[in-house]
Order: C-alpha cells, then structure tokens, then sequence
C-alpha cells in the first residue's frame, strides 16, 4: 500500500512541478526581440534569410510555415541534429541516453495500455489470439529493454566523459553526477527486473493494475527498488535543469524563432505599451529614480546630474 | 604545464588570470606562420597598471579604476547584487527575462558552444574565454547568493564560488571578450544563449552600477544624445562634411548631385552611420550615386541623433537603445516620410529593424527596413546601366552577424555581388555560419588602453584567417582585392586588422561597402570609383 501512495504523490509532485515551471516561463513578460537565423518558419529561405529580405516587407501579407517549424523542432528532438552535426562524439552518448528516456516513456505508456486491456478481460501475450494485443505485448518489451539498455550505455558514457574529460569535468558539479547516478540506477536495475523478476512484463502491467484498482500488486524486490527509485527521480527532477525538455519549447518558438513584428494598433503594441508604463528602477546615473520606463525614454537621461 | 583556469579561480586567483601570450593563440596561415611576423598585445605602462584593474589577462576594456579602501570593494559588491536582482526582476528587466531565465536556468553544460567561439578557438582555449565559462560564473552567484543555498548545498550544487571585488571586476571586463556574434546560441541544441548573458551582464554593469567602456557610453550613446552623433558630429558639422561630399560628387561626375537634407514627405528617410560622413565619405557618395541615379525618392534628417543609424544601445544598455530608437521614428514622423531605412551599418539593422521593433509605439511606429533589398531591386532589375567588368578584381563579401545570423539578411547582397562581381568567392563559413570581424558589439571603436591590440590579435584572429583563405590564390600586391563588408563598424574593425598585417600594402587587400562595388560598376562613371590608393 505504501508504494501505491507513494506513486500517487509523486505523479502529483512532477505534474505539479512540470505545470508550474511551465507557468513560470510562459507568464514572463513579452521581450524584445531577440531571434536567430535561420528562423525554422520562414517560407522558401532554407539559407536562413528573413522577411527582412524583402522591400516594403510591411506591405505584404506575413506567411508562416508552421508545419516546417515544427517539422525541424521534431527532428532536433528526436535525433538530436546539432550533437550530430558539432560533435559526433558527445551526440554518441547523449543521444542513446535520451533516447532511452524517451523509449522509457513509450514503454510507460504500452504498460499501462496493456494493463488497461487487461482490466477489462483481455489478454495481452505474445500467446494472444489478437493482433493488436500482441503488438501491445511485443511493443512494451521491445521499447523497455530498448530503453534500459541504450539508457544505460548512454547514461555511462555520459558519465565516463564528465568525469574524464577535461572541458566537462570543471563545469561539472556533484549534483550533476548524482543526477547521471540516479538515471543509471533506474535503467540499471529496470534491465535486473527485467532479466530476473519480469521477463514478460507482466508484474509491470500488474502494479499498474492496481495503481489503478486501488490494490497493492505482489511485485519482486528489484521491480520495487525500481519503481520508488524512478518515482523519487520524478518528483526531483521538476525542480532541477533537467527539466530543459519544457524550455526548449519557449527558448526555440518565443525566442530563436519570435520574429513577430510589431504592428502599429496590434495587440502586441497595446502589450508593450502598458509595460513601458512600468517603473524602471536601475541606479545608474542615467536613470531618474522613479520614472516608468516610457519617461525614461522621453528623457536625455541627464537633466540634472553631472555625467561621471 | 600551466594549472587549469577553474571558475572559483574568478575569485581566489592572485594577480592576472591568464596573459595572451602569442605562441600559445592558434596558429595563422602563410604568410604569417612565423610568430616574429605576427603583432603583439602591447604590455600596459606601470601607471596604466597601477591605474587600471587588468587582473583578467592583462587588457583593460571598460578602464575599470581600482578601490582604494575595503569599504569601496563592499560596495561595489553590493551595487551588483543590488542589480543582480533587478535584472531577475519583471519590472526591471521585462525587456529580456524570458530569454535570460531560459538560459540560466537551462545549460547542460555539455560545452557543443565552446568550438562555435572563435574568440575561444582562436586565443588558444583559453578557458576563461569559453562562452560557458562567465555564464557559469553568473549562474553559480545567483544560487549561492540571491538563492542563498547554504554552505552544504553550494558545495553540493557547485556554487561555492566567492563574491568579492575581484570576481566582479573580472566578470566586467569579461563582459567585454565577447562580441554577442551568437554563434554559441545557434550551436546550441537546447537554445541556450551564453551571448545573452554577456548582453545581461552588460546592462547590470551600466544600469545598475555607471559601468561601461567610455566609446559605448559617454562618447557614444550620451554623446550622440547631447550632440546628435556618436562621432561627435554636431549638425553644423554635418553640414560641412554634406558639403564636401557633394563637391567630391561633382568632381566624380561632372554633375550637380545635391544630397536632399530634411525633405518633407519624402518617400525614404536614409539613415547611415556617421562614421561614414568622417571615415568612408566615398560611401556616402555612392549611396547619392545610385540612388539619383535610380530616381529614388530620399531624404537625410539633419536633426539631433537622427543623421546617425548607431545605436550603441543595443550592446549594453536597453533604456539608452529605447531613447536613440525613440528620436530616430520621432524625425522619421516630423519629415512625415513613408519610411526609415538604414544604410550599411549592421548593428543599426539590429537595433532598428530588430531589437527596438519592440519599443517604439504608437504614432513612432513608423515601418523601418534595410537599404540592401533596394539595393538589390536597383542592380537585379537594370535600373541604372551597370557593366560588371569594372569589378574584375577578385571580390569576398564578409558578413556582418547583426545583418545576416541576427537580421536574417543573407542573400540580397550576394545576388548583387554574383551579379556585378565576376570574381566572386565565398569566405567559409559564411551566410547565418559566418565569423564575427572581431569588432562585434562595440569592439571596432572601443580603444581603452591596450585593447584595441587583442582585438586584432585575438578577437579578429579568424576574420584575419578567413580573408586569407579567401584570396590565398591572389596573393600578389599587384592584384587588387576587396573584402567587401556591408557594415561601418565591421569596415573600421577590418581596416584595422589589413594595417595591423600590412595586407593592403603588402598584399593588396582592400575593404570597403556593397554600395561602393555597384558605384564602381556605374558605366556613367569614368575610370574606377573605389579609391584604391585610400586603402
């Protein structure tokens, strides 16, 4: 019963955590620009050009590729095209080790379809008489020793190379070991339970039986070792930078690739507007104590103080 | 062997961090393999030592005079955390916080920016140049200090790093050994900005505590507010050099080519660099050329700050960018011209088309774009008769970062340059890959002391080698080449790297603008429009 509780809270925690970091970043005021080309939406510049390129810009209607923006901001995450393309070498780590991540939550997913189908009567084997619960079955075990086992290769290389290479190891923390320590635990003793206590996965689909019935499911050692490591993990990670999966998100689209001009009498101006109306509080002579950031502006910066 | 630079060392390390000693930068190719042929970073006098804080590596960018008392050094600490906070603060700060807590709170620390700096490659890996290294510097202060994680957690965290006088003097002069090309940004595969960071310090620095390199500040921004120009360029003065300038032009061409000043209603309102009025007047003049030449409707403002496109602003200090942006769309709006469009200067491209898109409002928010796609319209569409046989020289085209990696103009000018130029060749890596000049944010006219010298030995160290790669084949002074840089500041940062290593007298490279090669290529004009014996 504790492990049940224990799941619940810390579901609760990252969910809490991931939706709150994610409100921290997108509630931050609007900035002033600040993209970087090649901007992934622009229509028929592969080369990186802007609308910028054109005459009387201003004039012409904006057209935006969504789909190609979101085309390559699927493709860096999925294969991780920068590491490839500056460092093959870092990305021969890196990129199993989230990989396995990600594997792991495909697999996080199939378990609890499975586990589902199987709530209600069905049967989910490679013995199965259905396709479809045979994939079920075939896909959990192909994306879970997949992702122990890339996850650890990758998790130890990541380790090894932190802790051997000159650049990294003067900018690497123990937190950052402890960190890389913790993944590799998980992925390690995922790979033991499975080896050992779950070859089917079947106590998997199990436990999350009765996550979702309320019933403590008999599961082995390992497994549980496992689990309250992984939940532990999960209920940190929010608060840590591991969590740059979610600034990824604003740091390409309202960053990198916010090159939304400001038109005249359009919303973004009504919203720049009421933030110059804000105080600007700096302390450099050229500043007026006081003063919104629109009487700054009006100002030369110096009507009364003498320049140092 | 010489012991790793750490960064607690930013704080504990006696006398200089490190000394940019030749031998230990990456080498150069011919004809500069041999480091007697190669220039130094000029030692400081003992009164400039005594005078200056250059315990970074023996350069002083910002002039930063030393405290005299312990008091003064607390002090100043309290300064930058006082402003530490306010640059994490919404009100203060609501022009960058997003991008700047992204990229504090997001680095792997996986180092794939390192390679992308060239100021890091080039100065031989010193470590403190490394574009993590001040970011890190910054990120392990906030935690330790505005977090305030106790001794066990720091320690844990990695942010056990001191907050003295002697860390914040470094991180200040360190603010300057980058140039916010940006290329780490886009080498970058979570988006992390360690440029933005470098821009962020720069603004603690001057907003909060009166820091900055005087040629940004007082000279510049403050200067080109009180005066009208960061030259010093009062609009007397503006009047004379418009005078001669027109003189040189009917000289040129036999004809009457009056340069419209103020002209109500006008269809353009240009806005060029100053610089070009003092040091590149033939630049000025080619801009009149083909655009009277090409029936364009234009016009230059003689009013206060609005003859000049600079805005220093955009480096180091945002309100002094909003002011410098205000009165440039508030003379646009007094000439009721249809639109702003700026000359050859790839920091105002940035600041004008870009950056301050966002803070100019209301009836100030007057469209504002880059004179290059007009330029562009002009040769493409035949609009003045052009014969590229007068460019037959070999031609490279360096390209500015404000216009191409952070402006996203890339391929107008080349189209022109493949049009008029028939021996044309691509620096590599070049377009949104390229290499910064060296004279990046502020660099080309920052002079302090000694630093004009590490910025051409160090800071335009790749530029030096990518223009010689280009013209490798064409060595011979009798051949005239031309490195052409869309960009005044990048212009004044090339023209000193080509006297630094005698390659215009030596080696016959040469630099000047894009609107020079089409004046040159004009049929209308006898003989050669580039000067070639100017440099």
């Amino acid at each position: 019963m504790w492990l049940l509780l224990l799941t619940y809270a810390c579901l609760l925690i990252v969910t809490a955590g991931i939706s709150w970091r994610t409100y921290k970043y997108a509630s931050l005021p609007v900035h002033l620009r600040w993209e970087l080309y090649p901007v992934a939406h622009e229509i028929g510049r592969p080369y990186g050009g802007s609308y910028l390129e054109e005459q009387e810009w201003w004039h012409r209607p904006r057209k935006i590729n969504l789909l190609g923006e979101s085309s390559v901001f699927l493709r860096e995450i999925i294969f991780f095209r920068e590491y490839f393309h500056s460092n093959r070498r870092f990305w021969s780590f890196v990129y199993p080790f989230h990989l396995g991540l990600f594997l792991l939550a495909v697999w996080v997913v199939t378990v609890l379809t499975g586990s589902i189908l199987t709530l209600n009567g069905m049967s989910v084997s490679a013995a199965s008489p259905d396709f479809w619960l045979q994939l079920i079955y075939f896909l959990t075990l192909v994306s879970g020793v997949a992702a122990f086992i890339l996850g650890l290769f990758g998790t130890i290389g990541l380790l090894v190379k932190r802790s051997f290479d000159k650049d990294l190891r003067n900018y690497t923390a123990p937190i950052d070991y402890f960190n890389l320590t913790s993944i590799l635990l998980i992925f390690l003793t995922g790979l033991l339970f499975w080896i050992i206590e779950d070859p089917s996965f079947g106590a998997a689909r199990s436990f999350i039986q009765g996550l979702i019935t309320f019933n403590s499911p008999a599961i082995g050692p390992l497994m549980t070792v496992n689990i309250v490591l992984s939940l532990l993990f999960l209920a940190y990670m929010p608060f840590t930078r591991m969590v740059h999966y979610v600034a990824k998100y604003f740091t390409y689209h309202k960053v990198r690739w916010d090159d939304e001009p400001n038109k005249p009498g359009g919303g973004l101006e009504k919203k720049l507007q009421a933030q110059l109306g804000q105080p600007a509080n700096w302390s450099a002579p050229h500043f007026q104590a006081g003063q919104s950031w629109s009487e700054q502006v009006r100002s030369d910066g110096f009507p009364d103080k003498a320049e140092k | 062997m010489k012991r790793r630079i750490t960064l607690k060392d930013i704080g504990k390390l006696e006398g200089q961090m490190i000394d940019n000693q030749k031998a230990g930068l990456s080498a150069l190719p011919a004809p500069f393999e041999n480091l007697d042929d190669q220039p130094d970073i000029k030692e400081l006098t003992a009164s400039q030592k005594a005078k200056f804080d250059i315990s970074l590596d023996g350069v002083s960018a910002i002039g930063l005079v030393k405290p005299q008392t312990r008091e003064e050094e607390d002090e100043f600490v309290k300064k930058f955390l006082s402003g530490l906070k306010k640059l994490l603060s919404k009100e203060n700060n609501w022009t960058f916080l997003q991008p700047l807590m992204l990229s504090l709170e997001n680095c792997a620390k996986c180092q794939n920016c390192s390679d992308a700096c060239p100021i890091y490659t080039e100065s031989g890996r010193q470590e403190i140049y490394r574009p993590t290294y001040r970011a890190e510097v910054l990120r392990r202060i906030i935690r330790k200090y505005l977090r305030k994680e106790g001794k066990l957690l720091s320690k844990f965290t990695g942010s056990d790093i001191d907050l003295n006088y002697k860390t914040i003097a470094r991180l200040a002069e360190l603010s300057y050994r980058c140039t916010i090309c940006r290329r780490c940004a886009q080498s970058c595969p979570i988006g992390v900005d360690n440029g933005l960071i470098t821009h962020e310090l720069r603004k603690l620095f001057s907003q909060e505590m009166g820091i900055a390199p005087k040629e940004l500040h007082q000279l510049g921004t403050v200067q080109q507010l009180k005066v009208g120009s960061s030259t010093g360029t009062s609009p007397k003065a503006l009047a004379s050099f418009i005078a001669f300038i027109e003189g040189e032009l009917e000289e040129l061409t036999g004809k009457t080519i009056k340069l419209p000043v103020d002209k109500e209603g006008a269809d353009i309102l240009l806005l060029h660099n100053a610089g070009e009025f003092i040091s590149w007047p033939e630049h000025v003049e080619a801009f009149a050329l083909v655009f009277d030449a090409a029936g364009i409707d234009w016009t230059l403002s003689s009013k206060l700050v609005a003859y000049d496109s600079v805005n220093y602003g955009v480096w180091y200090d945002d309100v002094q960018l909003a002011r410098i942006a205000t009165r440039h769309a508030q003379a646009a709006r007094d000439l009721k011209v249809k639109r702003m469009m700026v000359g050859e200067c790839g920091h105002a491209h940035k600041a004008m088309l870009v950056v301050s898109d966002r803070v100019v409002t209301g009836d100030l928010n007057i469209p504002r774009e880059s004179a290059i796609p007009l330029l562009e319209d002009i040769v493409l569409n035949d609009r003045i008769k052009l014969d590229p046989r007068k460019n037959s020289f070999p031609v490279t085209l360096h390209d500015p970062c404000n216009l191409v990696r952070l402006s996203g103009i890339v391929e107008p000018q080349r189209r022109i340059i493949r049009k008029l130029c028939p021996d044309f060749r691509e620096m590599e890596p070049h377009g949104v890959d390229n290499y910064c000049c060296g004279g990046g944010s502020g660099f080309a006219i920052m002079d302090n002391a000694n630093f004009a010298d590490w910025r051409d030995v160090v800071a335009s160290r790749m530029k030096l080698k990518q223009i010689l790669g280009a013209f490798k084949d064409v060595m011979s002074p009798e051949v005239h080449k031309y490195v052409c840089a869309p960009c005044s500041n990048c212009k004044g940062a090339i023209r000193d790297l080509l006297a630094r290593y005698e390659l215009t007298e030596k080696h016959g490279i040469h630099y000047g603008g894009l609107v020079d090669l089409i004046a040159n290529a004009m049929v209308d004009i006898k003989g050669q429009f580039i000067r070639w014996d100017e440099g």
